[in-house]
């Protein structure tokens, strides 16, 4: 992998989560939100599905960061903001630009501004990750 | 704003700054496998156990801590808003008619967090605005918590936002179906 430079775009990927996903997730993080994993509580709200959870997302968005920034990278900070809901079944789309890439004792720091997208291209959360990876090597 | 806006917006600003200190128990390798699970990441959970098994030190998946809700045992159903959260994950709502929704979050990963550490929650709700939307007006509440270890040393800091709105919908009570 190159070092990564301001401006540059990483490559997205594209996902969806199940009920069943959100149903575990809402489990695990002992978050009993009904629109979470009720759909007819979740359409009184008028949602047309079960909700993702907003820190779903906030995972999503580390996730790929790490997978995108390669082997040893590590998390310093992520933050978002929730600009529209998603539901079940709804593709995703993560997509993050580095904001700044600046040398640091574990090697370099990266700020990537990071969104998740619906399929028309409205944004469902949109933030920033921080994240270390390991200077690349520049010797044998 | 409505009244019951005008209540929530009251409860909050009474308790600015107020920080309440939550045991958030021993970390566990079961825990942090099933968060996993839920991300569809077997592979932390084969190298979590792999670590377990060999005795070295496990850390947590990095959001673990942030993306828990509650750290209590949580109350019997009945004693559940309607939307199913507990007094306590929705602050300064209870017995009014409004519902929440989470605006978002601000993490900031300081150590990680091991298996087998006993961790701390001091929560505090640090502001609350009335704030006018598309769809009305809401209160914004932002909440803070910190994380840390029996010795003291900070793992996380987290920052997020609580939109409160109007109306509360409740399917508990035959007006809906």
């Amino acid at each position: 992998m190159t070092p990564p430079s301001a401006g540059q775009v990483c490559p997205p990927r594209h996902y969806t989560h199940s009920s069943v996903q959100l149903f575990r997730f809402s489990a695990v993080s002992w978050n009993a939100h009904r629109i979470h994993y009720d759909t007819g509580f979740a359409a009184l709200e008028g949602h047309p599905g079960v909700v993702v959870q907003s820190t779903l997302h906030g995972e999503m968005l580390g996730r790929y960061a790490l997978e995108w920034a390669g082997p040893g990278a590590s998390l310093e900070s992520v933050s978002w903001r929730n600009r529209a809901t998603a539901v079940a079944g709804e593709p995703l789309t993560w997509t993050a630009t580095v904001r700044a890439a600046e040398p640091c004792d574990a090697g370099v720091r990266v700020t990537l501004d990071v969104s998740v997208l619906k399929d028309d291209g409205a944004p469902c959360v949109t933030g920033q990750v921080e994240l270390t990876r390991r200077a690349a090597r520049t010797s044998p | 704003m409505s009244a019951a806006l005008d209540e929530v917006l009251a409860r909050a600003r009474k308790l600015l700054g107020d920080w309440e200190s939550e045991d958030c128990g021993v970390l566990a390798v079961k825990d942090f496998c099933r968060y996993a699970a839920a991300l569809n990441d077997a592979d932390y959970i084969r190298r979590a156990r792999a670590q377990e098994a060999a005795g070295e030190p496990v850390v947590a998946p990095a959001l673990f801590l942030a993306g828990t809700m509650s750290w209590q045992d949580g109350p019997a159903e009945d004693e559940l808003r309607p939307d199913g959260l507990a007094a306590r994950e929705s602050p300064c709502t209870q017995g009014l008619p409004v519902r929440q929704v989470h605006g978002g979050q601000s993490v900031r990963l300081l150590r990680a967090a091991v298996a087998g550490t006993r961790v701390t929650a001091l929560r505090a709700v640090t502001s609350a605005d009335q704030r006018q939307g598309r769809s009305g007006e809401f209160v914004l509440l932002g909440v803070s918590t910190r994380f840390t270890t029996e010795d003291g040393e900070e793992l996380m800091v987290m920052d997020e936002t609580i939109v409160v709105l109007d109306g509360a919908p409740d399917d508990r009570s035959g007006a809906a179906a």
